[in-house]
Order: structure tokens, then sequence, then C-alpha cells
């Protein structure tokens, strides 16, 4: 154990205890779910971010490979209150820190929080160093570093070949994903579903997904800035119309671009389990996980598509339909995982209107 | 959708006297729903039997009633205010009985009255075993697997199906006599025989068993359109097999996977919705296999609860305000979030903090009772503590307990006191760290959830190095992280705590304040709800224009401080708010309204102790506080905090202390009678051991009150009437007793009425609020006496002489707000008991019997209000038409080998009120109040002390009159024969069989008076009384009260009783 630091670009330092894990730079962002911190560490949206745990305590109830949400853990970094130290376990610790991920606890979290919720979520860093000036120097490195890589996070995060899963439903449809960064349970949710499931890289072109002949198409969950996303939104725009197509997160805002909306970055994102939403494709007021840092601007909106679903804290879009071009997309999560699953309808809500 | 258009005024059915089980957390949930639906402009109806309650303040709804909690009272009210709909949801299990009552008996329907929140259908479905297991069976949800066998054979193949351990539950036995835990063949071969046996119907309940397991529990919310939401996951430090409300709870949940917590999410939307509850709250509670991971559902509520209260303070989210406007039409998406103030309320509140909850008990309270928690709450009140981490939260909640303010204390370690649940298990588990127990010794033993273990040990093991390291800056900062409050590095230091408060503060470390937002700060929040913190920096606090009050509340529930503090301390709030002062609210008690974030201007969820208050008032810097509202804690705290530079509103530290010193009061006592002839103070004595005890007991004379110094509600105070008894006394009490602190000894004015006086004294005025006539004779505990006012016995001119005597003992002790006294009186002489600087117990009761604001006027004395601005002549406490009568309900049913004798130690939990147009009609309704079964016909049985039969012969007669059969006891018997009065005679106890006690078990018994004084006297009778209370027979152990009772009895039978609403206070 030794002193570690989290250092925002805009100047802030925060001193805590630095508990593993390399001095690594990221979006500073906060999740404000209470479990899943897996989950949460392995959705390739978590890609570039350092993320901020506000429930205080995190490791509690250890580690389980079968929850990951992909082969490998995205985050830049974790910084929590505590997180578990035991003789009898610190996996959760461990597993952050052999991964490379550096793990930052003993410090007031809601600090941190208060500071992104009213400055918005800048770039930082959490660094091992001795002392803050000491820090500052390798923060900025860091982030400086970090900000020069790849733009097109989707691309950074998403499948490089196409990769074909059997679905567990027979006589079921067959779904092509575009893959942007897919949490494993969408394609569980899809397999449960569909006869057979397609996995396409980011940057597949329209050709190669139509050459598979799927009878839908989902648009997965991703990280980044949307319309720094190279090639997707072409390939969705020249598939429209063509089959039924469902998007989530990163695929609703990829879909909305297609439908030749805007998107813009919200200030300081929705990340949580906890998020209200209006559904008025299900009829229904639940509450919704969510993770992402853009938005689509409503206004943009072609005259044809409509706003679905509505975030009741912040009235922003949840979700799209466009029905005359056989698409509709929400913006958070109905697979879940961390979070609760009243919106997981929105599947079967797909597969109907695949069959229809 | 907006609310119903057809609702427009609405009856809530409140829930009664505070019992073990249902507390002041429905005067919480009542007070929030009321407060919401007059704001909605609805009529909002109140009726509740408590006097002790803020909802049943005049200006909290629209009219109240101050009745019995029964179909007869409730059909009168009903009858007279035709309203539209019933709330049943907000008064507990009470409530939702009587509201289940009301529909089966028709008065719903003859009234065209509809209930909102819950359907008789989902009252029986959360009730009805049967039913609700159909309903889990549907959703595909586990219970505990059970079948009830009635022969050894099938008890055989039950056995081999569930598997063990087995819990066995013989039907028809009362506490579960014959029971237990069968964990091998052998065992339950040997059990079930026995319990086949014991049980009348030869019925046995056999239960798969889930002790061990973790429980949870999942407060709920769904309105009409569907929508539901997670308010609150608890989880129960205990494992199953302790009641959870005798558990240590903690939330949110700490140990579920994110899987394992949305399935039992699922589970509970499923069944909610299975259920048919349309809108509302829920609470559900589930168990966990530690191995498996398999869950079982133990129960549900379809109503606000223990746990609801819990987990609107625990959250910020006001469950019993959202219920009660869900039930009237609302939506979860169209109600705002009170505390953010831009989000809406169908969102599931998020914690960057963590809660723990700890129970209070009073074992000490019931000699005999053994302190082993069950599946029988038995917990009298609770604490919680919020803290960045569970161990700082643990740690303040074992501070706001209020007997340990040092900490996880030492304790004289033992295996079984750890292996068994009991109410000192914490304290265990800490030693067993000491001793060198490790995590998983301890979670073998306790099969306690071994995350919550480690917390402990981490804090445990950091003793040693808080007893051996230097105090340096970054040191001390994380040792008050881990919870170590001041007085527990003192402990470990061996320095006194001042030395430790005054290094922190000289190297600058102090707790920041943080909010309980709903929101883990996601989103801007204005309401001021804090609790501290040392994870974070110090803030400033809100400003404001106003001069600061700050309020001490009353802490943890326990016998002696409940309810009534909290309504002193809450109408003390409003009154200093209208007098232009933002008013500040400290409290640990999750359970009050004093802690609902909308009663005061800023409110601290903090313990009540010296290290915590002074760290808000450094802070607030506020024009003064004041300790005269919440009993005896903040009391016991002026003087520290004076200390440390605060100024203390009302009675000055010198006018509590001339109270509250024994010598000094006597003193004043003894000038004013020069001036006032008629007052006396009891012989007393202070002993520091037997022997000295003997020579003062020599000169004041049996019987004689001993009790030892430094006790609240009469702890350990009994009636010594020889000096065998006083040897037992010092054998039994002597471990509290040194010359120190000695043994108080006062003489016993035994058949003196006993009055309660409360009064307002400003600087030049002082108003009398009423004085309250005990109805048992003196040597009951005022708390545990029924009271009657106006008084019913005292002449005019005693009673003016206890007003003239009042006022002057106020005036010479400098009372400045409210003083309490007990007197007795004697022959026409006055006794002076005791004097309490403070507002007390009897307050509530007093205010609504004779519509006098005491608490008003306390604080216009504290602020200084002259007579001209108070106008005290306007008030009269004995100018109204009524007689009110103050009930008093007893837990004895929780404590099976407790004594239900009442004596000089206070053994109630809550009290009722019976207000009427005469003193019978009062005690009627203030009998029925407090659950004592009125028995229209059938036999009484007597058993009186040789002193009393004199007096219970008209009784006697009485009853023969009214057509009951009598049966006694052979010495009764014989007098009775002797005074030509027919009677049954029955075998004592220790006669053969069959006798009383056969005859009171068998139901062959309606009513019980049973008198007797002296130990032996006393044991002897014990099993008559014990049985009563198995059998809920009422049983009379005071001649007075006996008296009381045949009075009421008689206006029972005229069925002559009217209901009436409360008026507004003068």
């Amino acid at each position: 154990m030794s002193r570690g630091f989290l250092i925002l670009e805009t100047g802030e330092a925060y001193q805590g205890e630095f508990r593993g894990g390399d001095s690594n730079a990221g979006e500073v962002v906060f999740n404000t779910s209470h479990s899943g911190y897996e989950e949460i560490a392995t959705d390739p949206s978590y890609y570039g971010q350092i993320m901020v745990m506000t429930a205080p305590m995190q490791g509690n109830y250890a580690v389980d490979r079968a929850v990951w949400e992909s082969r490998k853990m995205w985050i830049e970094g974790f910084i929590s209150v505590e997180i578990q130290q035991s003789e009898r376990d610190s996996s959760w610790r461990r597993q952050l820190a052999e991964n490379g991920i550096p793990v930052l606890s003993d410090l007031d979290t809601r600090e941190i929080v208060l500071r992104l919720r009213e400055g918005g979520t800048p770039w930082g860093a959490i660094v091992k160093a001795e002392n803050e000036e000491q820090a500052r120097k390798l923060a900025m490195e860091l982030i400086t570093k970090k900000k020069q890589g790849e733009a097109d996070w989707v691309h950074a995060v998403s499948r490089k070949s196409m990769e074909v899963r059997p679905g567990q439903k027979s006589g079921g449809p067959r779904i092509a994903m575009m893959d942007f960064g897919a949490k494993e349970n969408i394609v569980r949710e899809l397999c449960s579903r569909a006869s057979e499931v397609a996995i396409f890289p980011s940057r597949a072109t329209a050709d190669e997904i139509r050459a598979w002949n799927p009878d839908g198409i989902m648009l997965s969950n991703g990280p980044g800035d949307p319309s720094a996303v190279v090639g997707a939104p072409e390939t969705v725009r020249s598939l429209l119309g063509w089959k039924p197509v469902f998007g989530i997160c990163m695929g609703h805002q990829i879909l909305s671009l297609a439908l030749g909306a805007k998107t813009y970055k919200l200030p300081f994102g929705h990340r949580g389990s906890n998020h209200p939403v209006r559904d008025e494709l299900l009829n229904m007021v639940y509450v919704t996980s969510q993770n992402h840092g853009y938005a689509v601007d409503a206004n943009s909106l072609p005259a044809d598509a409509r706003v679905t679903h509505v975030n009741l804290n912040d009235g922003s879009v949840e979700g799209v339909e466009c029905p005359s071009k056989l698409c509709f997309s929400v913006q958070y999560h109905p697979e879940s995982h961390p979070g609760p699953h009243e919106a997981v309808r929105l599947f079967d809500y797909f597969v109907e209107r695949i069959q229809r | 959708m907006p609310r119903l258009s057809d609702v427009k005024k609405v009856l809530i059915l409140g829930s009664g006297p505070i019992v073990i089980g249902q507390a002041c957390e429905f005067d919480y949930s009542g007070t929030q729903a009321c407060k919401a639906l007059m704001r909605e402009g609805l009529e909002v109806i109140l009726v509740n039997s408590n006097p002790a309650t803020i909802m049943t303040d005049p200006e909290i709804s629209t009219r109240v009633y101050i009745e019995p909690l029964t179909v007869p009272f409730v059909e009168k009210i009903i009858e007279r205010e035709r309203p539209d709909a019933v709330i049943p949801t907000l008064g507990g299990q009470t409530a939702l009985n009587l509201a289940l009552q009301l529909a089966d008996q028709g008065v719903l329907k003859k009234y065209g009255v509809r209930l909102l929140g819950a359907d008789p259908e989902v009252i029986r479905a959360a009730e009805d075993r049967e039913i609700f297991r159909k309903i889990l069976d549907k959703v595909g949800a586990r219970y505990p697997k059970s079948e009830m066998v009635r022969t050894y054979q099938q008890a055989m193949e039950v056995a081999d199906k569930l598997g063990y351990p087995l819990i066995l539950r013989p039907n028809y036995t009362l506490g579960g006599g014959g029971g237990g835990v069968a964990y091998t063949p052998d065992e339950y071969e040997r059990m079930i025989t026995k319990a086949l046996k014991e049980s009348p119907t030869s019925e046995v309940q056999v239960e798969e068993s889930i002790l061990g397991w973790k429980e949870f529990e999942l407060e709920v919310m769904r309105d009409k359109s569907g929508t539901f939401v997670i308010i609150c996951s608890i989880e129960n430090f205990d494992p199953c097999g302790v009641h959870t409300g005798d558990s240590i709870t903690v939330a949110p949940q700490q140990t579920l996977t994110d899987r394992e917590y949305q399935a039992m999410r699922d589970e509970a939307r499923k069944i909610i919705e299975e259920v048919g509850l349309a809108t509302g709250g829920a609470n559900i509670q589930f168990a966990v296999n530690p191995q498996t991971g398999e869950r079982v559902v133990i129960e549900m509520n379809p109503r606000v609860s223990r746990s609801s209260a819990l987990a609107s303070k625990a959250t910020g989210f006001p469950i019993a305000k959202i219920a009660a406007l869900l039930a009237v039409g609302y939506q979860l998406e169209e109600i705002r979030n009170d505390i953010t103030k831009t989000t809406p309320s169908c969102y599931e509140p998020a914690l960057d903090y963590v809660v723990t909850k700890i129970p209070r008990f009073a074992f000490e309270k019931f000699p005999g009772s053994q302190d082993v928690l069950t599946t029988q709450m038995k917990s009298v009140g609770e604490v919680m503590g919020i803290g960045r981490t569970f161990k700082e939260s643990l740690m303040k909640a074992v501070s706001s307990l209020e007997n340990r303010v040092d900490g996880l204390q030492t304790v004289t370690f033992s295996e079984k006191m750890l292996a068994h649940p009991n109410s000192q298990r914490l304290f265990h588990i800490a030693q067993a760290f000491r001793d060198g127990w490790t995590v998983q010794q301890v979670a073998e033993v306790t099969h306690i959830t071994p995350w919550f273990l480690e917390q402990m040990e981490q804090v445990v093991r950091h003793e040693q190095d808080v007893a051996e390291a230097e105090l340096t800056a970054e040191f001390l900062l994380k040792t008050k992280r881990l919870g170590f409050s001041d007085a527990a590095i003192a402990r470990l230091k061996a320095v006194p705590t001042q030395n430790i408060r005054k290094l922190r503060h000289e190297l600058g470390i102090r707790p920041g304040f943080s909010q309980v937002d709903t929101c883990a700060g996601e989103f801007r929040s204005e309401t001021p709800y804090y609790y501290s913190t040392y994870w974070s920096k110090v803030t400033a606090p809100v400003a404001t224009t106003k001069p600061r009050v700050v309020i001490l509340g009353s802490g943890p529930n326990r016998i002696g401080q409940g309810i009534e503090f909290d309504y002193s301390c809450v109408r003390g709030v409003k009154r200093f708010q209208q007098e232009g002062r933002h008013v500040v609210m400290v409290n640990s008690n999750p359970e009050t309204v004093s802690t609902d974030y909308d009663t005061s201007d800023e409110l601290y969820f903090e313990p009540l102790t010296e290290e915590s208050v002074i760290e808000i008032l450094d802070r607030l810097k506020p024009e003064g506080f004041v300790a005269q509202l919440g009993g005896q804690t903040p009391i016991n705290l002026a003087k520290r905090l004076v200390e440390a530079g605060h100024k203390l509103l009302g009675s000055s530290l010198e006018a509590i202390d001339l109270a509250e010193d024994r010598g000094r009061f006597a003193k004043i006592c003894l000038e004013l009678g020069v001036k006032l002839p008629a007052i006396r103070i009891p012989s007393s004595g202070m002993a520091g051991d037997l022997e000295e005890s003997r020579e003062i007991a020599r000169r004041i004379g049996y019987p004689i009150i001993c009790r030892p110094s430094y006790v609240l509600g009469g702890r350990r105070m009994e009636v010594v009437e020889n000096e065998d008894e006083l040897d037992s006394y010092f054998g039994r009490h002597g471990d509290y007793i040194s010359p120190e602190e000695p043994c108080l000894m006062d003489q016993f004015l035994e058949g003196a009425l006993e009055v309660d006086v409360d009064l307002v004294r400003g600087s030049d005025w002082t108003v009398i609020g009423g004085i309250v006539e005990h109805i048992e004779a003196a040597g009951v505990h005022s708390g545990d006496s029924m009271g009657v006012l106006p008084p019913q016995r005292l002449k005019s001119s005693t009673c003016e002489m206890i007003e003239e005597i009042s006022r002057q003992l106020a005036e010479r002790i400098g009372t400045i707000g409210h003083l309490n006294l007990q007197l007795a009186v004697k022959d026409d002489q006055v006794f002076i008991l005791e004097a309490n600087p403070r507002s007390s117990r009897s307050v509530p009761f007093v205010s609504k019997a004779t519509r006098i604001p005491m608490i008003d006027l306390g604080v216009l004395a504290s602020l200084g209000k002259r007579a001209m601005e108070v106008q005290p002549t306007k008030y009269q406490w004995d100018s109204g038409p009524h007689v009110s009568v103050k009930g008093v309900v007893f837990p004895f049913k929780k404590f099976p080998e407790s004594d239900s004798i009442l004596g000089p130690e206070m053994k109630s939990t809550g009290e009722s009120m019976g207000r009427g147009g005469d003193y019978a009609e009062a005690l009627l309704k203030a009998s029925i109040a407090s659950h004592i079964n009125i028995p229209p016909t059938g036999e009484v049985f007597l058993s009186l002390r040789d002193q009393d039969k004199e007096l219970m012969l008209g009784l006697a007669r009485s009853l023969v009159g009214m057509g009951y059969r009598l049966s006694a006891t052979s010495g009764t018997a014989k007098f009775l024969f002797n005074e030509g009065i027919d009677c049954v005679p029955v075998k004592k106890v220790h006669e053969g069989r069959p006798n009383c006690v056969d005859r009171i078990r068998s139901g062959q018994v309606a009513l019980v008076v049973n008198t007797t004084s002296g130990r032996r006297a006393v044991e002897a009778s014990f099993d008559i009384r014990r049985s009563c209370i198995d059998f809920s027979i009422p049983c009379i152990t005071e001649s007075h009260a006996a008296e009381a009772l045949l009075t009421a009895l008689k206006k029972h039978r005229s069925r002559e009783f009217t209901v009436l609403a409360q008026d507004k206070m003068i």
C-alpha cells in the first residue's frame, strides 16, 4: 500500500491509497450502481474511463469469472472509498491489480462526484506518487499520451473478425449484431431467442452483413463519442428499411446518426442502475441500467422518427423509433448486468418485430 | 394520471399504544401521510388511541379522534364523518386488522367507504399462510416447507421429506412450549414425541429450518400503472433465527452479487403483482442459503412498517408520504422527489454511505426474563448510525445506544454469548477477536456472514494500535474514520475523553457533514439532512438569516423514555419556527417524526453524545440549544455542552441541578414548608452498604422504597417490607450500590394518592398544565399507573394547594420552561417525591386533555417571553367539560419468565387515552384502547391480600349484582362467605390440583383480581398472573385499579358511549 492520487486535467488533486495496478489515465466518470463491479469493469462501454464508484464499499462479494461481460477489463482505473482488503478475501482488488488496473481507495469519492457533476467529466489519471507535485507531473504525461490514442473507441474495443454463435431457439430468427463493444449479455439475450447469431466488427460493411442474410440486426452498446465512430453510421444507413434493426446505447446513437440526427455530450453522463425511463413502446415507466456520456438531440431527428423513451430525471432521449425504416433503439441497457430487468422485454419486442 | 376525483375525505387509522413490534414508526408514517394529503386539499380524519403521538395533534389533520381502534368506535366515527375512503396501510398490523374487521362486518359497505392502499384480498394474502403460499407457488418462489404432523408415523415420513435440521412448532401451546430445533433424527424422535403430547390438539407443525441463512428485506413500492421500485435493500447482520426487529441490520445490502440481488428484486416484483397490491409500499423478507445461494421468501407486509421507516431515514425517500399519494391516485412519475426537488419519485435511491440499525433491549426491566433472541421480537427501541463505511456506521450506532459511548467495550467473554443470539452478542464478537479468535471461527459459531465479521475484526485489531501508537494527525484521522469515538480512544489510551477532543481539535481533525440526498451526489439536493463523517472535508453549513436553535432529541426508545419525548421535540420545532428560528434537530432514532427531514429546517442524524453534539454546535454556532424536550438524554448532556461554550435555552444548569440533586431539592422543599405547612417530604436516607441501610430502615420504618442512585425509569427500584427483604435487595442489587453511588431509601407512603403535575414557567408567569391523579395507589411507577385528569378523588382544596406548591417550587428552583412534579397525597398532606426539570412523559396526554399547548408555552418561556405576551391566565387546565384517562400497555407476553405485578420499576411500553363525558366513559375507552378484554359475563377470580379484603367487598358485591360468578382462593373465599357473598373456593397453587392456575388455564376465568405484597406472597402468586398473560385474561394487581375497572365494566354494559373529536389547542 502506498500513496496515490487522482489528478484531473483541470488541476484538482485527490489523495488516497494506491492499492495496485499501474498508473493510468482516462476520462473520469462516476457510477451509482450499488452492485455489479465486475460487470462494470468488464463492460467494453467503459473503455477509456476511470470509474469512481459512489457505493463506498467494493469487492464485498468477491469475484466470479462467469459474470464478466467480455473477455477482459476495459476500465482505466477503479476508485472507491474502501475496497475489500482482508486476509480471507481481497480477490477483487487483486484481480484489478493483476489486470494492471490502478486502484485508488481511502478517499472521499463524494467530493470527486460533486466535482464531476458540477464541472463535467474531464480527463484524469490515477498515479502512484510520493507527493502531489510528482503526481501532477506523471498524470499530465499519462493524460497527454492517452489522448493521442485511437479516437474511434468503438473500433478499439470491437471484435476484428466475424463470429457466429448458435442460438438456443430452433426456428427462431437469425440475428446479426454489429459489435461496437458488445456486452456478453446482449449476445446471451439474443441467443436465447434466436436460432443463430452472427457478430460483426464495427467496421463491417453493409454487404458483408447482407451476405449473411439475417432476419434482424442488432446494434450493440459501445464506448465513447458516437461522432468519432468510423464507418458504422454509413453501414447502418444503407441497411435501414431492409430488416428490423434494434439499437442499444452506442447502437442507438449510431442508428440516430444514420437517421440523420445529431448527438451531444451530456454534462456528466448517466451511469448507474436506477434511472427512470418512460417507455412508450411497452407503455410502462421503469427503472433502467444506464451507461452513456452522449445523447441524441431530439430536435435533430427526422420527421418520420419519434422519441419513444424519455429519461424522467433530465428529459433526455432514451429511445427512438422509425417505423418506416423498421428500426427502434434505446439509450439504456435492457440486457442489464448490472441493473434491473424490466426492460428485457424489449428483446422480445425485437423478435416480434422481426416475425411480424 | 391525477388523483382520484371521487375521494375528498379520507379516514386514516393509527396504530394505537406503543407495543413491542409496533412503535413510533407509525406516528412517523401517519404524520407524513396526513401532511401530504392535507397539502393535497383533502379532508383528513384521523383516529388513534395514543395521545403521545404527533399525528393526534389537532394541527396535523382536519379532525382527530383519540378513540379506541375497535370496530364499534370506528364505526361511530365513520357514521359521523362519512369519509369516502379509509387508508389502512399506515397504522401497522393494528390498522390492517381493523380494516379487515370493518370490511368483514359490513361497516365499509354500509357507509359506502372504500379501502385505499390495500384491499381485503391483499391483507388476507399477507396474513393467511395458505393463500400466501399459493401465490408463491404461482410465481415460482420458494418458502420454507412445512407440514402439520399428527402421528409419530407421519412425523418420520415428513422428516425424511424435509431433511434436517427441523423446526417443531406444536399447535396451541403458549410461547412455543414444546417446540424447538432438531438437528439429528435422534433428537427429532425425542422431541416430536414430547411435542405431540404437549399440543392439546396433538398437532405439530414441522418445518424445514432456515436457521443460519442470510436474511434480507426489500422495501418496495408500486403504483397503479405497474411502475415498481425498490426503495431500499436491508441485510441482517444476524442470520435467520432472530426476529428482524431484534437484528442488527445494514442498508443497503452488502454481500449479494448483482445477479443475486436482481433475482431477488424480480421475485419481489412478481409477488407484489400476484398478491394484487395495486399501489403503495410493502416489504418482503427473504432468506438466502449461504452455501448454495438458494433463496426462500419468509413473509410480506403490504403496508408501511418499522423497516419502511428505517428505509425512509436511510435513503431520504419518504415511503409513507408517497404511499399516501399513490393511494389517492397519483403515479410515481408524477410525484417529485422531495430531497432533490428536481427528479421524480419513480427511481431507486443510490447511497454513498452505509446505515446500521441496532435494536435496544430492556431485559433488565423484566427480572427473570432471559436475554435470548428468537423469532419473537423483544427489543423496545432502535438506533441508526450513518457512516461512510460499514465500520463507521456500526460504531456510530453503538455510540447512539447511549450506554456504550466508548465503543465496543470489553466484556467477559463467553462462548455461549457468542453462539446464542442475545442483546450483547456484538460485544462478545469483538471480545472474541481480542481473545484471538479468527473470522472463520466466529463465523462457524455465529453463522454471521464473514464480510461483517471482517469489518468488525478490522476495528478491533486497530484498538491495539490506538493503545500503542502516537496520536499523529494522520493516525488519528484514520482512527476516527474507523468510527472510534473520542471516548473509545480515551479508554484505550487511559486518558480523559476531553484530552482526546482537545488534541483532535488542535490537529484540526473535525468531521465533515455529508448530505443524505437519495442519489449519491448525482443531482444537486437542497434538503439539509446530514450525517457526520470523518471521510468528508468540513464545509460551511447552509446559510440562514434566522437565528439557529438546536433541539436535542431523546435517542432510542426505551422503557421510560419513548415517543412522548419525540412529541415534545417535534412540537417544539414547530413553535420555534413560528417564533422565527431556524430549527436544527439532532436525534439517532429512525422511528421518529423528529428525524423526518420535513420536520425541522436542518436535520442531523447523529448519536446524542457529548462528542457528536459538540461537533454540531461548534459547526452551527446556534443562538442556543434546547435540552428540556428530549427527556433525560439531553438533560444529562447539558452540562458538558455548556462547558464547551454553548448556550442552554430554558432552565439553567443551576435550576436543573436544584431539581435533580436530591439533597438540594429536599432542602428547598423544607424551606418552602415553612410557608406552606402541607408540604412534606418522605423520610429518606442514603446507604452505601447493607449495614448502613439497616440503620436507615430503623429510622424511616418499613415499607421502604429502595433504588440505586442514577437510575432512569425506576430501574432496580423495589418496595421493601421488612429486614429480610432488605437483605435480599442488597443481595441482588449490591453490585450497583457503593458509598460513591449509594442506595436511596425512601419512606413508602402506603395507600397514598399519587399525582403528576406538569407546568411551564416563564420569567414572570406560570401555567399549570394539569394535575394527573394516578388511579393506582402510591407504589406503582407513574409511567405504569393509569391516570385521570381532572382528579376524581382529590379535594379541590388539595388541588389548589398542589397548584400553589408547584408554582412556588418552580419559582424557587428558577425553572424556565418545563417542570414535572411527582407528588403523593396522604391525609391532606402533600409529599413531594421528585422533580424533573424538563418536559415529561405526561405532557402530551395533559396537552390533549386540557387543550393547553404545553410545549409551545415552554418554547415561549425559553425565549424569554413575558406574561404580557403569553397571557398565561387564558390557560385553565380544569375548565374543560371532559374527563380524560390515561391507559397503559405492558409487554409481559413477550417476556414469559417475567412477573406482571406492578411496582416502582416502570415496565410499560405505551399509553392510551380515553376521553368521555364522565370518568366511567373515559375509563372504559382507555381500558379498551389498552387491549384489556373487558368480559361481559363469566367468572371473576379473586385472590386478595388481607389489607385489601375489606376494601374489595363492594367490588365483589357489585360483580355478583352484575351477574358475574366469583371464585376465590381459600382465604378470600372464606372472607366473602362470611360477608354473605357466594363464591367458588379454589385451591392455591401449593395446595394441590386442580388449583386456581389450572382453572385459569382451562379457560374458566374471564377476569382476575390478584393483589399481593411481600416478596414471598408475590412469588407464590406469580403463576396466577403469568397464566393470565398467556391466555390474555385481564389481571388487575392493585385494588384501586380494580375499582376503576368495575366502573368501566358498568359503563360497558350500558353500551352508552360517544366519540369525541379533539378540539383545537387554546
